[in-house]
């Protein structure tokens, strides 16, 4: 299908009038029917294709006056209408719910779930849904009464994301007519900045005392065991544990530095804004991995070290919404 | 747009390639050879494609292919214009495009070709066998069209053809009205026809041995339909040439003397036709002729001049087209079987009537002079013609023999005695010429088979004759048939009877059904389906511009295309809104059980009695009004209630049936008792 098929990147579409009519028509909810006012249905260029064969049969069976070319003729303008019936039934009645978005950094895909289900036992056959041509997801509802597709968007921009309108299509059975309707579902998600490589993150700076600091040279906080290897040295060998199981292991010391690190506006003087709050996204990334605490500084704002998933997406929202109104 | 390479899905693809192996079959035997080559060689290649074995042909090898593909046909066929060149075309691309299919769009026009290459059969054939056949190809074609858009469509090839036949079950009735209602409009320009063909029939000449050849098959030549009571069987002399010419052993006609004397509709009548008179019924009847891609019709003696500007009456009265017969025509005449046509002759068509070739055939010649000198009267002599045949014991036979090449009629008359009709027509009308009667041959068929299922006649190459016509002062042409005199049961009853015991009666051809005609079942079975056949060809096929108006002014007042289109708008509509309710009903209720079922049907004859059940009542409530209201019912009601109420909420399922019977036949009571 070409592009203009199948998204609505087309003038007349995109315009803004035609949008506002159709905000009015198909209102912003997280579920959404589908019926008589909310799809459109077209012919596809091949359904246009279809007539022009017609016609060119037409006149076959004109010129040679041929009942029979007549009746297969007939028998495909029929097909062409009933095809618009079964296209429609495609989508009708099919009830689309917008579930929760993973929230991604901008330049990566971010990922909604939405939740196709039906009422009664109408079954949908080859449902296309997303928001973008080439990231169109498949969806059939035959054997079971609900099912969830993960539909990608690109994103570009932090902040938050609402990915409009999501296209929901459908060419089955005969590909002559596309239904089609645009959803919104209301679906929204925290675009994180796009992180930038930065470098190393500095060193704790002024406010380095607060809080517990743990440094300590040496190798002496017993971290665990882990099978010799061959270069090992010898004095870190377990022997109490080798006289119990025989086995040779291998005693691990960990070395703790500064686990508090705070990740800093103020550090990437000279930048914009956007660059900053890359940096500041780049070294979260890196910083994460770690099992350091870490906590952020940006002006106005300052989240407490801390670490795990939870405080990771606290960190990287603030850095999405900074100076963006809520 | 990616331009990756697009694989069709497997099952459509199967679908697509079954459907172009169907939609080719039945061109195979007219295409040139090569042709069906190119089209198994790109089928095989596109499977091999599809398992990875083989790749796409590259750019040089296609163009190659598309140029020598195009350039071969007309050298094949000496000639670009014409319907078989263009349909062994359409092949080759047809052919050729399956192994160009890298995208959808190229899927898509596989499939349009596929359904154009269905009605190209059509230019050919339109039997019913052919018709059906083609729907199933068209099938095949929609089911590979529904295979491009499933998702799991490798997961089931079946659920594809489902779908396709649903679709299409439901566009039948839409193309029956469009076929009945679509105003049909006359060609629009001239187009090229299927090209002659080598046919057996009736040829422009005669020979000794040609029309014997001729009943060695049994294709249908034409059907005859009479408006009313059809004329009587040894009446049924359906003439198609006169042949004037002869060289001592065959019979020819004059082509350019015929072109002079021509006949049309809305033509001032020429001198020959005047003074025709008739007597007795006159017979309308409607033929329609199976290609022969000769000129010659056939008709009844004395045709009036066909309605229809296309076919013209010649001099010897015998109709023909001005263009060959290329696909089965239908023309209707009117005939005056009793008539005096020509009753004078000028001196100029007396001779070309009686001309004879010199010293040809001494020996008859000199017996024709002879018996006319007794005889006295062209009519006397033509009476002891067809005695000498009756009496000297001439024999009626398929196998007469060989003869003697330059003089036929000596041969015949004097060594072999044996013949058939071509021998007797040709000796008589030898015979007479040779007295200086004017004489000629009508070749054509005679007889045929009355089928009553559908009230026709039909005529096959079995039932080919020839005859003669002689001129007679005072009675113009008059037909004698010199066979009648050896083998009267040829007229009365058919050449099966004739030949009955020389058992020669497609004596080559052991499986034509017509060999079995005393099977009566079989011809009883046979008879049906060809009257199916005719109807078929009549109002089917034969659905022409003027059979549309002919038809639908029997049930309208006024057929104008504007009416046409409305009516025919209106009726599809209707059937289409009524498709739409069926697929767009929401099926959404369960069905309801049998007692559910049956407690319904009890409330409305409850309804009929004018006690219908008030919304959200329950059975109890509704009992103990019903039983206020039709106290003539208490007993019944009571027990209908009480057996729903136990198979419903105590679920004693053993009830079930009692309650059916009980609602039934509450319900037949309350029918009778209000009618």
């Amino acid at each position: 299908m070409s592009a203009s098929e199948t998204s609505p990147d087309n003038r007349f579409w995109r315009s803004a009038r035609f949008q506002s009519w159709l905000d009015r028509r198909v209102p912003p909810a997280n579920t959404v029917t589908l019926h008589q006012k909310n799809i459109f249905i077209l012919p596809t260029r091949h359904g246009f294709y279809f007539v022009v064969l017609i016609l060119f049969m037409m006149l076959a069976g004109i010129n040679y006056q041929n009942s029979l070319i007549f009746a297969l003729a007939f028998l495909l303008v029929s097909l062409f209408l009933v095809s618009i019936l079964h296209t429609f039934r495609n989508l009708s009645g099919l009830s689309l719910q917008g579930g929760h978005g993973t929230s991604v950094f901008a330049g990566e895909d971010a990922e909604f779930t939405v939740t196709l289900s039906r009422a009664g036992n109408r079954t949908f056959e080859a449902l296309n849904l997303g928001w973008q041509a080439d990231m169109m997801q498949g969806a059939d509802l035959l054997e079971v009464a609900s099912c969830r597709v993960k539909v990608y968007v690109s994103t570009q921009q932090r902040g938050r994301f609402n990915p409009g309108r999501l296209l929901v299509q459908t060419y089955y059975p005969v590909g002559l007519f596309r239904a089609w309707s645009w959803v919104d579902l209301d679906l929204h998600t925290v675009i994180y900045p796009q992180p930038i490589l930065a470098g190393e993150i500095p060193s704790a700076s002024s406010s380095t005392n607060e809080g517990e600091i743990q440094q300590r040279n040496g190798v002496d906080d017993f971290y665990g065991l882990r099978n010799y290897q061959h270069g090992d040295s010898i004095k870190q060998i377990a022997w109490k544990t080798y006289a119990r199981t025989g086995d040779l292991h291998i005693k691990e010391f960990a070395a703790y530095v500064d686990r508090r690190v705070w990740l800093e506006w103020d550090s990437l003087p000279g930048l914009d804004h956007e660059t900053r709050l890359s940096r500041l996204s780049w070294w979260v990334i890196q910083v994460s991995k770690s099992t350091d605490d870490y906590g952020l500084r940006l002006p106005g704002i300052e989240i407490e070290p801390a670490h795990g998933p939870a405080h990771r997406t606290r960190i990287l929202i603030t850095l999405a919404m900074f100076e963006l109104p809520e | 747009m990616s331009t990756a390479i697009y694989q069709v899905p497997r099952n459509s693809l199967a679908w697509m390639l079954a459907a172009q192996v169907a939609v080719i079959a039945p061109h195979v035997g007219r295409l040139p050879i090569w042709v069906v080559g190119v089209c198994l060689a790109c089928m095989v290649w596109r499977v091999m494609v599809f398992q990875g074995r083989w790749s796409f042909p590259g750019r040089l090898m296609k163009t190659l292919l598309v140029i020598s593909g195009f350039a071969a046909v007309p050298l094949a066929y000496d000639q670009i214009y014409g319907v078989e060149p263009a349909v062994s075309l359409l092949m080759v691309a047809f052919a050729l495009k399956l192994i160009e299919m890298h995208q959808k769009r190229d899927a898509y026009m596989v499939i349009l070709l596929a359904y154009f290459v269905c009605i190209t059969e059509f230019l050919f054939e339109q039997s019913i066998p052919y018709a059906i056949y083609m729907f199933a190809c068209v099938i095949m074609v929609t089911t590979a069209l529904v295979g491009l858009h499933q998702t799991q469509s490798h997961l089931k090839p079946i659920k594809a053809f489902k779908t396709a036949v649903m679709l299409l079950a439901q566009a039948v009735p839409l193309m029956l009205i469009l076929f009945v209602l679509f105003p049909r409009i006359s060609p629009l320009w001239t187009v090229p026809l299927p090209s002659d063909q080598a046919i057996t029939g009736v040829s422009d000449k005669m020979t000794p041995g040609s029309l014997a050849a001729l009943t060695e098959s049994d294709e249908l030549v034409f059907k005859a339909t009479f408006e009313g009571q059809p004329p009587q069987f040894n009446d049924w002399y359906w003439r198609g040439l006169v042949l004037t010419e002869f060289d001592g052993s065959s019979w020819t006609q004059n082509e350019s003397l015929l072109r002079k004397s021509v006949y049309r509709f809305r033509q001032a009548e020429p001198g020959w036709v005047e003074g025709i008179e008739y007597s007795g019924r006159t017979f309308q009847y409607d033929i329609i002729m199976e290609p022969s891609f000769q000129n010659w019709m056939f008709s009844l003696m004395v045709p009036e001049v066909p309605k229809d500007r296309d076919f013209v009456i010649l001099h010897d009265f015998r109709v023909a087209s001005i263009r060959k017969i290329r696909k089965r025509t239908r023309y209707q005449l009117t005939s005056h079987l009793d008539y005096t046509v020509q009753e004078e002759l000028d001196d100029f068509w007396r001779y070309r009537y009686s001309r004879l070739p010199e010293k040809s055939n001494p020996r008859a010649a000199a017996l024709a002079k002879e018996m006319y000198e007794q005889a006295l009267t062209p009519a006397a002599l033509s009476r002891d013609i067809q005695r000498m045949f009756y009496q000297q014991q001439f024999v009626y036979t398929l196998q007469p023999g060989r003869m003697d090449d330059t003089n036929s009629v000596d041969s015949f008359l004097f060594d072999s005695q044996r013949g058939f009709c071509e021998h007797y027509a040709s000796a008589y009308v030898f015979m007479m010429r040779a007295a200086g009667v004017p004489a000629r041959v009508v070749v054509g068929y005679q007889g045929g088979e009355y089928n009553p299922n559908g009230n026709y006649v039909a005529v096959r190459q079995f039932d080919a004759h020839a005859w003669a016509e002689i001129w007679l002062e005072g009675q113009g042409w008059v037909r004698v048939d010199p066979t009648m005199a050896v083998a009267p049961e040829r007229i009365e009853r058919g050449l099966e009877a004739a030949v009955e015991k020389e058992n020669t009666f497609l004596a080559n051809s052991p499986l034509s059904i017509f060999r079995y005609r005393q099977l009566l079942w079989l011809t009883d079975l046979r008879l049906q389906l060809d009257a199916v056949g005719h109807y078929w060809d009549t109002w089917v096929v034969g659905y022409t511009p003027e059979m549309q108006t002919g038809l639908l002014s029997r049930y309208l007042d006024d057929v104008s295309a504007k009416r046409l289109g409305i009516l025919m708008l209106a009726s599809f509509f209707t059937v289409l809104f009524v498709i739409a309710l069926f697929i767009l009903a929401k099926r959404t209720r369960a069905p309801l059980s049998s007692m559910d079922s049956d407690y319904l049907l009890f409330c409305r004859a409850m309804a009929k009695r004018g006690s219908p059940r008030q919304r959200g009542e329950g059975p109890l409530d509704y009992q103990a009004r019903l039983i206020q209201e039709l106290p003539a019912l208490e007993a019944e009601i009571r027990f209908v209630t009480g057996s729903y109420i136990a198979v419903n909420y105590r679920g004693e399922t053993e009830q079930g049936s009692v309650l059916k019977r009980a609602v039934r036949a509450l319900w037949l009571r309350t029918l009778t008792a209000r009618s």
